[in-house]
């Protein structure tokens, strides 16, 4: 089933039993990012978070946690609360292949019944905003879909950009801004500047859940995330005209922001606790000047707590960053089974695949790296047998310990370009890159005594599934 | 409340402007500094609200600030 906004998913969650609603006053601060940050600590099927009484507040309300479990990035997908991991990300990448689906034009957004413009705009008004690191500079807006449009050909559907970045409130209608160099809204800003111009923008909170996986996901420049979102929902996805920018935004966003970014001026931002597990910031970053807010009543405000993982941005990222590597590098390597991206958006990733001469897995590696999303993250490779599952962390272990001759196995490329969030790069956007080949080597990369392993038994796969299909139906 | 801090917790500027005040009234109140722009709730633990209790590895000189790195760099503009 396709969910139209954030609330008819929060429904779904209720009933799932995967929303719990917090009705006990709480603190704003540390009380909302602490219950967040819970939610990673107590096992995989956390659920979502809903605050409706935090001090010193009248009407608001807060979800956190939407994504932050597997049984929650399921029910996303409209997949049974219980779909192993494995299986989510599969059916991920066969839906994936129903892209483009066009979006459905819709003129009634809700999002329609309420405005601030000019100087009455001020978002402390509409949004119940907190702190969610003790470092943090500031409030962030860190879970928006933020919609900009290529300034040299604004009239090109699919590189109209939908994405989500780090945003600062530093003022009542102003924001801090964070564009990533390897990231869409980037070139567009870099466009802007390089003509002196601002560069309108829309961001949208409160999204439906399958609009928050794709603003997060690693699409190529001219692909649209409206017409991925169709595909993953099964559904056209449903956008309205933001009044102001004129620009395409989810039709059921709770709240939608428009603005400039002020062009080549840079202001204080940060630091932030990234998804790194480490804060960033400190940097003069991009600012935004806020004209105009459209919001629903009452709008539902949707935070994501993030830091050491596992938070929920590992849960919303994790399985979207594995599908994209998994399709490039298909395109080109039909042997490559399975790709696990999972771990720091990618910054280490692990590929299973069938070999088709010796040192083929080691050519996989590297072209993992050279990937669009690769060129910012894929710090580390892991080469794994096409029989070993990347996401079972033990079996992957397994084959490091005892396929891996490290002087032949392991190597390590200097000075490739990194995220500059990435904490062991140095200089900031600059690290080596390693590939572990854990394979098992083939002719003519004739090494080791690989001769006999010991293999599952013909039955087992047949019994693994009986198994977790009684482990599910006893609920 | 309105009563402002007469300093920031981060970089010890003495302009500290109001950005909220809670709905309900005399809560707590939201404040800025005018330097460093931190920004935070006058509620919060001492930890991030009180100089003297602010951690040290957070703590920002006026050379930190304006020594920052601007990410993306502003782009030569076009001829």
């Amino acid at each position: 089933m396709a969910y139209d906004d954030l609330r008819s998913f929060l429904d779904t969650l209720d009933k799932e039993g995967q929303l719990l609603r917090i009705t006990d006053e709480v603190l704003p601060e540390p009380d909302l990012a602490a219950a967040a940050n819970a939610t990673g600590r107590i096992g995989e099927n956390a659920p979502a978070l809903h605050f409706d009484n935090v001090k010193g507040f009248t009407d608001a309300r807060i979800a956190m946690n939407v994504h932050g479990s597997w049984a929650n990035h399921a029910l996303a997908l409209g997949l049974p609360k219980n779909t192993p991991v494995k299986e989510q990300v599969e059916e991920f990448a066969r839906r994936w292949d129903a892209f483009p689906v066009a979006p459905e034009r819709r003129e009634d957004a809700p999002w329609r019944e309420n405005t601030q413009e000019g100087e009455n705009v001020d978002l402390f008004s509409v949004l119940p905003l907190f702190r969610l690191n003790d470092g943090d500079g500031g409030f962030y807006l860190d879970k928006a879909a933020v919609v900009s449009r290529d300034p040299e050909d604004p009239d090109d559907f699919g590189k109209q950009n939908v994405g989500t970045y780090r945003i600062q409130v530093i003022g009542t209608n102003r924001l801090a801004f964070q564009p990533v160099p390897m990231h869409d809204v980037a070139q567009h800003l870099r466009k802007a500047e390089e003509k002196g111009e601002d560069l309108p923008i829309a961001i949208t909170l409160g999204n439906d859940p399958v609009m928050a996986i794709v603003a997060g996901m690693p699409m190529a420049y001219d692909q649209s995330e409206y017409e991925m979102a169709g595909a993953l929902r099964g559904a056209p996805a449903p956008i309205a005209t933001a009044p102001l920018t004129g620009f395409d935004v989810p039709w059921g966003s709770e709240v939608v922001i428009e603005g400039v970014i002020e062009s080549r001026k840079r202001q204080i931002e940060g630091p932030f606790g990234e998804f790194t597990g480490h804060y960033s910031g400190g940097r003069r970053m991009p600012v935004i000047r806020v004209d105009r807010v459209s919001y629903r009543t009452n709008p539902v405000f949707e935070s994501l707590y993030l830091g050491m993982p596992w938070t929920e941005c590992d849960y919303l990222v994790g399985p979207n960053t594995c599908v994209p590597l998994l399709k490039q590098l298909r395109a080109e390597f039909p042997e490559v089974q399975a790709v696990n991206a999972m771990y720091t958006h990618g910054l280490m990733v692990i590929i299973s695949t069938a070999k088709r001469y010796g040192g083929f897995a080691k050519a996989v590696g590297m072209r993992a790296m050279t990937t669009p999303h690769g060129l910012g993250y894929v710090a580390q490779v892991i080469l794994v047998d096409e029989d070993v599952d990347p996401f079972n962390l033990p079996q992957v272990m397994w084959a490091m310990s005892a396929k891996v001759n490290p002087k032949d196995d392991v190597v390590v490329i200097p000075n490739l370009s990194v995220l500059e969030l990435a904490p062991a790069a140095q200089p900031a956007g600059i690290s080596s890159k390693m590939i572990i080949d854990a394979t098992t080597p083939v002719a003519p990369d004739v090494r080791g005594n690989f001769s006999t392993p010991a293999k599952d038994l013909p039955e087992t796969a047949e019994w693994a599934a009986r198994l977790q299909r009684l482990i599910a139906a006893r609920g | 409340m309105n009563h402002l801090p007469v300093e920031c917790p981060r970089c010890a500027f003495e302009e500290i402007s109001l950005l909220a005040t809670s709905p309900v009234p005399g809560v707590w109140d939201v404040v800025q500094c005018g330097r460093c722009l931190y920004t935070w709730r006058t509620i919060e633990p001492a930890r991030r609200t009180r100089r003297d209790a602010y951690p040290d590895s957070f703590k920002l000189t006026a050379q930190d600030i304006e020594n920052a790195i601007e990410v993306p760099a502003v782009p030569p503009l076009l001829k």
